[in-house]
């Protein structure tokens, strides 16, 4: 699990904080109840104590000591109710004390003498050797005219503590067996609601410049989310105009600089073929003409990889087989090579079947053999490899030429530029054959990547799915 | 013969009028679609030029009026607009053949006349220039007789300048012809091919049949045509 995901990190903090305020609001609710019922007990034991003393030691005088004892006793039955009944004179001798209840759950020899106490009324809490504890309310009777005497009654706190037990007991496990269900439910409404989120990014992936008319999935439920789809693709539209913009001008400009270039060719083609004008004039004619076709060629170039960017390359898509492409072409430039003292070698044997537009892998194959050749010196070598590697086709151009600056190497597949600015090796070429190869191998999801040492020479490798059929 | 271009650049039909003219065809010129098609409507051309942006009415909606009224004249289009959606949508309507500019004028020419059937087209097996014998059928090339070894590529660039004698090429046509698409960017190609065949061919003889028009491009020549 991520737990980084917005999901996660949200289930936590709802989890844990519920959790905490939980466990607070459940040790409040222990220590109150705690609190209520022992103190309800005690006060029903001071109100006993008060009805012996205010009923039966306020009339001592006229019924006597015996009296008061035997009353109590008939009136409480602390026998069978498990109360502990004491009445003691302040001198510590016994008026009356209860018997042992009938289910022995504590002997009242046990509990000691009254402590001399300061004031009328207290209570304490007494651990008995059988385990149980008492609750003992204490009252100090004076009267005018009576002997002082202490009142004692008490009961047996345990079922107040089985209560309490039984209380915690239910708080411990519900407490977690809550926890673990908000956490379930508010993972599985945080996934909901994060749903949208993911389908949007899936679309967004989607996009590229060749389906730019496409439009992110929009929930409309009024949420965030669905004002965030609506932004993005709005943002979306504005790329995609902008794209269409550019595209629309590349056809445009096309437009505009083909006229112009088709006249200067024809008046410069009619100069150069004229008999009537002197050699000389049709001489400079025919330079500005190669002029012009190189114009004409930057222009091709310009417009071949504006279509490319524009995704026509899928127009003429086909299955073929690599090496033979690469053995043609290499026997259709084997005398450029041969010119130059070239030694070319072709080494694909392998049929590697590969999908695409033929005629621009093509163009990719001539480009880089046409570069390397530019830039082998006589006597040198370029091997032409076509190979299948885990699944891909490999085609791999390499040569023991001039080599490229370490520093040149990541700009060559760049427009327009140029290892060497000065122009010194006399080629003509604008700089666009290996933008172009670059272009092609995007068009049909293949990489292109080049090795390169100054002296040494290079290595240009395109790596092609390979066809499936 | 009479052709019909429909042009508006005029500085491009001036110079398509001037050279179909020295050819001796006979040209009327129109610079905007309407009085274009209504001179298609009125006159039996023999061939017609269309540009395809045209004020007023479009190249496309002329082929189609054309084309609805006369299936037979051949139709050229000319244009700026080389996508293939645009060639593909122009030959359904009706067009007999495709031209992007800019063109060599000897390309539109050669095109003009494979469209009407006439010039120069050898059908016979095999081709003469000068003492030059090129069988088509065997594909073996002799000069004053004697056999000259070639190789492929180097035979299928002299049977093409063998089509046309005379006739200048250039370096685009030959590769797209020769070659293909591919090359189009690496013109030195055809250089390097054509120096190797005048070595084979006319490095031995006096007359030199292979020859280099500046900027222009090469053709195959004894001198005695025009």
């Amino acid at each position: 699990m991520n737990t980084r995901s917005i999901s996660f990190r949200l289930v936590a903090w709802y989890a844990g904080l519920l959790a905490g305020i939980f466990l607070l609001l459940c040790a409040v609710l222990y220590l109150d109840l705690r609190h209520f019922l022992e103190n309800d007990l005690r006060e029903s034991q001071f109100r006993r104590a008060r009805q012996i003393a205010n009923t039966l030691l306020a009339h001592v005088k006229q019924t006597g000591e015996a009296a008061v004892a035997s009353q109590t006793k008939d009136w409480y039955e602390p026998e069978i109710n498990d109360r502990f009944i004491r009445i003691t004179r302040t001198d510590g001798t016994l008026v009356y004390v209860s018997e042992a209840p009938k289910d022995g759950s504590f002997d009242p020899a046990e509990v000691p003498l009254f402590p001399p106490a300061p004031r009328p009324e207290f209570s304490r809490k007494l651990k008995l050797s059988g385990g149980n504890t008492l609750l003992i309310a204490a009252l100090n009777f004076k009267s005018s005219g009576n002997p002082d005497y202490v009142v004692e009654f008490g009961a047996l706190l345990d079922p107040v503590e089985t209560m309490l037990n039984h209380v915690f007991l239910q708080l411990a496990l519900g407490l977690p067996l809550a926890v673990v269900i908000i956490t379930v439910g508010g993972y599985l409404l945080v996934q909901r609601s994060l749903k949208p989120v993911e389908q949007i990014t899936r679309a967004a992936e989607r996009i590229t410049q060749h389906n730019l008319s496409e439009r992110l999935p929009v929930s409309h439920n009024g949420d965030e989310l669905e004002r965030l789809s609506i932004s993005l693709n709005r943002m979306i539209t504005r790329l995609d105009d902008a794209f269409q913009n550019s595209k629309r001008f590349v056809a445009d400009a096309s437009h505009e600089l083909r006229t112009p270039l088709t006249i200067l060719r024809g008046e410069l083609e009619n100069i150069a073929e004229d008999p009537r004008f002197d050699s000389e004039l049709r001489n400079r004619a025919g330079s500005l003409l190669e002029e012009a076709e190189h114009l004409s060629r930057i222009v091709e170039q310009l417009f071949t990889l504006s279509r490319l960017d524009a995704g026509e390359a899928q127009t003429e898509w086909a299955r073929f087989d690599l090496s033979e492409l690469a053995k043609t072409t290499a026997d259709q430039m084997g005398l450029l090579a041969e010119d130059k003292g070239i030694a070319m070698v072709c080494d694909a044997n392998q049929p590697i079947l590969v999908e695409g537009d033929r005629a621009r892998l093509k163009q990719v194959v001539v480009n880089l053999l046409d570069n390397a050749i530019k830039y082998t010196r006589a006597n040198g070598k370029i091997q032409l490899r076509v190979h299948g590697v885990n699944g891909h086709a490999v085609l791999e151009v390499e040569d023991n030429g001039i080599g490229i600056p370490r520093d040149a190497l990541p700009h060559i597949f760049e427009r327009f530029y140029r290892v060497d600015q000065t122009r010194a090796d006399g080629s003509e070429s604008a700089g666009l054959g290996l933008s172009i190869v670059k272009s092609i191998c995007t068009a049909h999801g293949a990489d292109v990547e080049v090795q390169s040492a100054v002296g040494n020479g290079s290595c240009f490798r395109v790596k092609l799915p390979l066809s499936k059929g | 013969m009479r052709i019909l271009l429909v042009e508006d650049e005029k500085k491009v039909a001036d110079i398509i009028l001037r050279g179909l003219k020295a050819e001796r065809f006979a040209v009327d010129v129109y610079h905007d679609g309407q009085s274009a098609w209504e001179a298609a409507n009125t006159y039996n051309y023999d061939l017609i030029i269309l540009d395809l942006m045209l004020p007023r009415l479009s190249g496309t909606e002329i082929l189609e009026k054309v084309r609805r009224k006369n299936q037979q004249v051949p139709i050229l289009i000319l244009t700026a607009r080389d996508g293939m959606a645009d060639k593909i949508k122009n030959f359904e309507t009706g067009a007999d053949d495709y031209l992007t500019k800019p063109f060599a004028f000897a390309e539109l020419l050669l095109r003009i006349k494979a469209l009407l059937r006439r010039g120069p087209v050898n059908r016979s097996s095999v081709l003469r220039v000068g003492d030059l014998e090129i069988d088509r059928l065997s594909q073996n090339v002799r000069r004053a007789g004697k056999k000259i070894e070639l190789t492929a590529k180097e035979y299928s660039l002299l049977e093409y300048l063998a089509t046309h004698p005379g006739r200048v090429f250039s370096r685009t046509m030959i590769i797209e012809h020769v070659w293909d698409q591919s090359f189009q960017g690496l013109t030195n190609i055809v250089d390097v091919y054509v120096r190797h065949l005048r070595e084979k061919v006319d490095d031995a003889f006096s007359v030199k049949l292979l020859r280099t028009v500046r900027g222009v491009g090469y053709s195959l020549d004894d001198g005695t045509q025009t």
